[in-house]
């Protein structure tokens, strides 16, 4: 084959991986943005009246109203926004608080058993948290968190950490040691050291560690909606989920689309920094 | 080193690593140990208020019958069929991403949005387009895809297959960009030395990308497990356990919430521990070798 025809191809299959992508996320978009008439008689993929009604609805505030025959319900969805946010930043917060100081014990000063540490560690990553719930529900109880975002945070974090910890520690162990020796001789401590030169040093692979929890986060429906049952207090997830979505299906995917613009405006951010990162992990073999 | 300098190391590395230990231990450690225990008990919320120990009965009738092997097979088996595809989707992808374009950029991106789209909440909008409600423009179409494939595969194939496609969706995007990583981690020479001794692409990537690129691909697989189960409870939740799914996880699930059947759920959820646990080994020999010796 030429390379002229082996590019136009490369080219060809390069914009059906986007196509594949995108679509369900065009759908989506396509359905938010429909009046009640269109998404009755139109077509599906098709826009002829775009509205954003759907999205102004989910702001509507507290009071309920009538939208042609149909009661609107209330929605909070300003208080979910929130709550989403709370729990995602805490979750960041406690992940990367306990992973790194873990990480650097098991990649650099490797005390004995660290091997076994970082297995176990990893290993928990398996355990189905989904399915565990009963027993989890009551450590929740006993830590006086039940129907707090505390507990979604606790509970988030031990699903992110293992895998956190894992690249983390694979990067500071093979990250050479004359980095940090050089700040040793000039007087440095050693955590001063760390925080100076190895912490920054580790950017890429922190942001590698905070997307792959922010995914975590994200992926969450069922514990979201097993432990808030406050609807003032649920996330965006455990709030849509209890939508009538046979009657407001329109407003859930509004909704949807308009909590995943402000998460995939930051991975699209992060998006190089976070391969670049794993790559950064994976180097000389995990 | 001194050995005193060692063991004051030895002290701090222990500090460092006691929060993320009182993390996982605090939050798993009683679950998974209750799980163990109510599993050799006769614990139920209709049944006396101190469960009685029975052993491994709950196990052995668990052998015994046969629905729990339907749902044996139909959980590994959407492991399975869920794993390869995203595999497939991930490999693919990653290989394509991989050599210079200048679409490249902005197709990455695309690939990466699956995974950033934050899937507890596209899951509800992607089973509902899928199953849409009555008074929809499609729901006539969606309607007659799923007597088409429920007829064809029994009833609630149609649901199921939904859930898998977004986990393949969402999965394949995240194993495409985990071995985007990997690749990119391969010295470049390697690829090189490859172009010149073989001949076709296919064996190249038999003889070089794939031996080179299994570790990661393990780890891949290993990770989105998780998700894959993830994404049924979600569903399964979502639609009030209307969908019932066969498979271990939920059916374990239902017996808790719906029957309060709590030590027979709890054989349930275990019985997939002998399976987490060969993949564990697997993955470890070969992601984290033991011949290296610590400096």
């Amino acid at each position: 084959m030429s390379g002229r025809a082996r590019r136009l191809r490369h080219g060809a299959l390069l914009l059906l991986a986007a196509v594949y992508s995108l679509f369900p996320i065009y759908f989506i978009t396509v359905q938010s943005l429909k009046t009640p008439e269109e998404d009755v008689f139109g077509n599906p993929l098709w826009l002829a009246d775009p509205t954003f009604e759907n999205y102004t609805e989910l702001f509507a505030g507290a009071q309920a109203r009538v939208r042609g025959y149909v009661i609107v319900p209330r929605v909070p969805f300003m208080a979910w926004l929130a709550n989403s946010a709370l729990v995602l930043v805490g979750s960041l917060a406690l992940t990367l608080g306990a992973a790194v100081p873990a990480a650097y014990a098991l990649g650099r000063l490797r005390p004995p058993g660290w091997r076994a540490c970082r297995r176990v560690l990893f290993a928990s990553y398996a355990v189905p948290h989904t399915i565990l719930f009963i027993p989890l529900y009551q450590v929740i109880v006993r830590l006086g968190l039940d129907d707090s975002h505390a507990a979604l945070v606790l509970i988030y974090s031990t699903m992110a950490l293992p895998f956190c910890i894992w690249i983390l520690s694979a990067y500071y162990r093979h990250l050479p040691r004359e980095i940090e020796e050089s700040a040793l001789v000039e007087g440095a401590t050693p955590a001063r050291a760390f925080l100076r030169v190895v912490l920054p040093m580790s950017r890429n692979v922190l942001v590698a560690a905070a997307l792959f929890t922010l995914g975590t986060v994200g992926n969450d429906f069922m514990l979201a909606s097993i432990f808030l049952l406050d609807p003032a207090k649920q996330t965006v997830a455990a709030g849509l989920g209890v939508m009538d979505v046979s009657l407001e299906e329109l407003m859930a995917v509004a909704g949807v689309n308009l909590a995943a613009i402000p998460v995939v405006a930051v991975c699209a951010l992060f998006a190089r920094t976070y391969v670049r990162g794993l790559t950064a992990a994976m180097l000389e073999g995990a | 080193m001194g050995s005193v300098r060692r063991r004051r190391q030895i002290a701090v590395a222990y500090a460092l690593m006691a929060p993320a230990g009182a993390l996982v231990v605090g939050v798993l450690a009683y679950p998974v140990a209750w799980e163990v225990w109510a599993s050799l008990t006769d614990f139920s919320s209709r049944g006396a208020p101190d469960p009685a120990f029975v052993g491994f009965a709950n196990y052995a009738r668990l052998l015994g019958d046969a629905w729990f092997w339907r749902a044996l097979a139909t959980t590994l088996g959407y492991l399975a069929v869920t794993t390869a595809a995203k595999l497939a989707v991930g490999v693919g992808m990653a290989l394509l991403l991989a050599r210079p374009s200048r679409l490249r950029p902005l197709v990455f991106l695309a690939v990466f949005l699956p995974w950033a789209y934050p899937g507890g909440v596209t899951v509800i909008a992607w089973y509902w387009m899928l199953n849409p409600p009555l008074i929809t423009g499609y729901s006539v179409f969606m309607g007659d895809v799923k007597h088409a494939v429920d007829g064809a595969l029994g009833a609630g194939a149609w649901a199921f297959l939904s859930v898998m496609l977004f986990n393949v969706w969402r999965g394949g995007s995240f194993t495409a960009v985990f071995l985007l990583a990997g690749l990119n981690a391969i010295p470049a020479e390697l690829f090189e030395y490859a172009r010149l001794e073989s001949a076709s692409a296919w064996q190249r990537f038999r003889a070089v990308t794939l031996p080179l690129l299994s570790p990661y691909m393990a780890l891949a697989v290993f990770l989105s497990f998780t998700t894959a189960f993830a994404d049924l409870g979600n569903v399964w939740m979502l639609t009030g356990g209307r969908v019932i799914f066969p498979v271990v996880g939920t059916y374990a699930y239902w017996l808790a919430v719906k029957s309060g059947q709590l030590a027979e759920a709890a054989a349930w959820t275990l019985s997939l521990v002998p399976f987490l646990a060969v993949g564990l080994l697997v993955l470890f020999r070969w992601f984290d070798p033991r011949e290296e010796t610590p400096a």
